[in-house]
């Protein structure tokens, strides 16, 4: 298991920084590292979904162009927030869990748009909210989505067995 | 178990401010970020490879699924156009000869019916044809059929709605004859294997050639002179014998007959003239 999650923190940034750009629509890629930080707490808790977020946001950071630490900030934080979410409420319903996810996006979203604000990001947040934030939410939603109905035929063959 | 889980996550938001704050003091990490790009620069140099790969894939994967639509779409169309062509190309046809017969019934001095051929019957013991004129539309025993090449035969039976023409290939089928250019004359039989020759007695034959034209001799009031039956392709010297055989080409093709005439009027005139085209 420990080794599922290594290869999710490591291979999610991966595919993000190669894969995803490509896969891209109207300039927007959803946020692989961030859906897996959610789908990690989700099932695993706080702990977890922290850590996941941490490394592969700061993986993404230190492979990118921009500021070290800020996507590993946030993304730890709303790894965190996911997780507790999952235990202090039910979460186990993908009715939940996808409008959750979207919602955790746009959270994330916020939060790096407050860090960057700090560093002098010169976006609108109307404008970055719209054109980014929101879009990337919905994406993020649907392949959440995929990931949802991937983990339940990978527990449902794991029952049989 | 708590305690653990906020200290976790203070430290982690520690670590961020600590990275973010050495940034902006004008300390990079820049040594820290080129080993992290250096180590994972293969793995995804080959994820942008496999990517690519796998889109590659995918578009030639669709590019077949497209061109074998647009092929079966094609097929489809072209299926629909040949019949189309074909469909055309039959009225284009049957226009043709109908127009023919038309022709030679407007030039004919005589009264003709026109009739369509509904059945045929074929092999050795019989060859003939049925057309859809009977008993009701005039047609009698023994009515010459034409078209407009010349003469295919004579009804042998009439129905109430149809009539059986009796083909000149037909084994038992004889006409008297009459060779063209010689006016040797003799008598046109059919024989089981299908062909048609015209026996005639040896004394008048010998100047009878490959490519005469024989017609019918008209002494019998049966056939009006002069129809065209068809061609020498072969005279058979038998010697001494009485009789000499010449096979005939018939001037109609009776496999692809469709449309008749048939003659039932009676005249003395000689038809050959008229069919001169065709025969």
């Amino acid at each position: 298991m420990r080794l599922t999650l290594l290869f999710l923190t490591l291979g999610g940034p991966l595919v993000q920084s190669s894969v995803m750009p490509m896969l891209g629509f109207a300039g927007v890629a959803p946020d692989i590292p961030l859906v897996v930080a959610v789908m990690v707490a989700l099932r695993r808790g706080p702990e977890a979904g922290c850590l996941t977020g941490f490394f592969a946001g700061l993986l993404q950071d230190v492979t990118g162009p921009g500021l070290v630490g800020i996507q590993a900030l946030t993304k730890a934080l709303t790894g965190f927030v996911a997780g507790f979410a999952r235990v202090r409420f039910t979460v186990g319903d993908p009715l939940v869990q996808i409008p959750g996810l979207v919602l955790l996006t746009v959270i994330e979203g916020l939060l790096r748009f407050a860090v960057m604000r700090l560093f002098h990001f010169p976006g609108e947040l109307l404008e970055v909210m719209l054109q980014v934030i929101l879009p990337q939410a919905l994406f993020n939603g649907a392949l959440g989505a995929l990931a949802l109905f991937g983990l339940a035929a990978v527990d449902a063959v794991r029952a049989r067995g | 178990m708590r305690i653990r889980r906020y200290a976790l996550l203070l430290s982690v938001v520690l670590v961020c401010l600590l990275l973010l704050t050495v940034q902006t003091r004008g300390t990079g990490l820049g040594a820290v970020a080129d080993g992290v790009t250096l180590t994972f620069k293969p793995v995804q140099v080959v994820l942008v490879k496999v990517h690519r790969g796998a889109l590659s894939i995918w578009s030639d994967y669709i590019d077949w699924k497209s061109a074998r639509r647009e092929n079966a779409g094609l097929r489809v169309e072209n299926d629909r156009l040949r019949v189309a062509a074909l469909s055309v190309e039959e009225a284009r046809h049957e226009n043709h000869r109908l127009r023919r017969l038309l022709e030679l019934r407007e030039q004919l001095p005589i009264a003709t019916l026109a009739g369509e051929v509904i059945a045929r019957e074929g092999g050795g013991w019989v060859r003939a044809l049925t057309v859809n004129r009977g008993r009701g539309d005039g047609v009698a025993p023994l009515t010459p059929v034409i078209v407009p090449e010349g003469l295919v035969g004579r009804v042998i039976r009439v129905r109430a709605g149809a009539s059986v023409v009796q083909l000149l290939n037909d084994p038992v089928s004889t006409v008297g004859a009459v060779v063209q250019r010689t006016r040797t004359e003799g008598l046109v039989e059919g024989d089981p294997s299908g062909h048609v020759r015209l026996k005639f007695m040896a004394r008048d034959g010998g100047g009878v050639a490959v490519g005469d034209l024989v017609v019918t001799w008209g002494a019998g009031e049966v056939f009006p002179r002069g129809l065209p039956i068809g061609r020498v392709v072969a005279v058979e010297d038998r010697g001494s014998a009485l009789f000499h055989f010449a096979l005939l080409e018939p001037v109609a093709d009776f496999a692809k007959l469709q449309e008749v005439l048939l003659v039932t009027g009676q005249t003395t005139r000689d038809l050959a003239t008229l069919f001169t085209r065709g025969g």
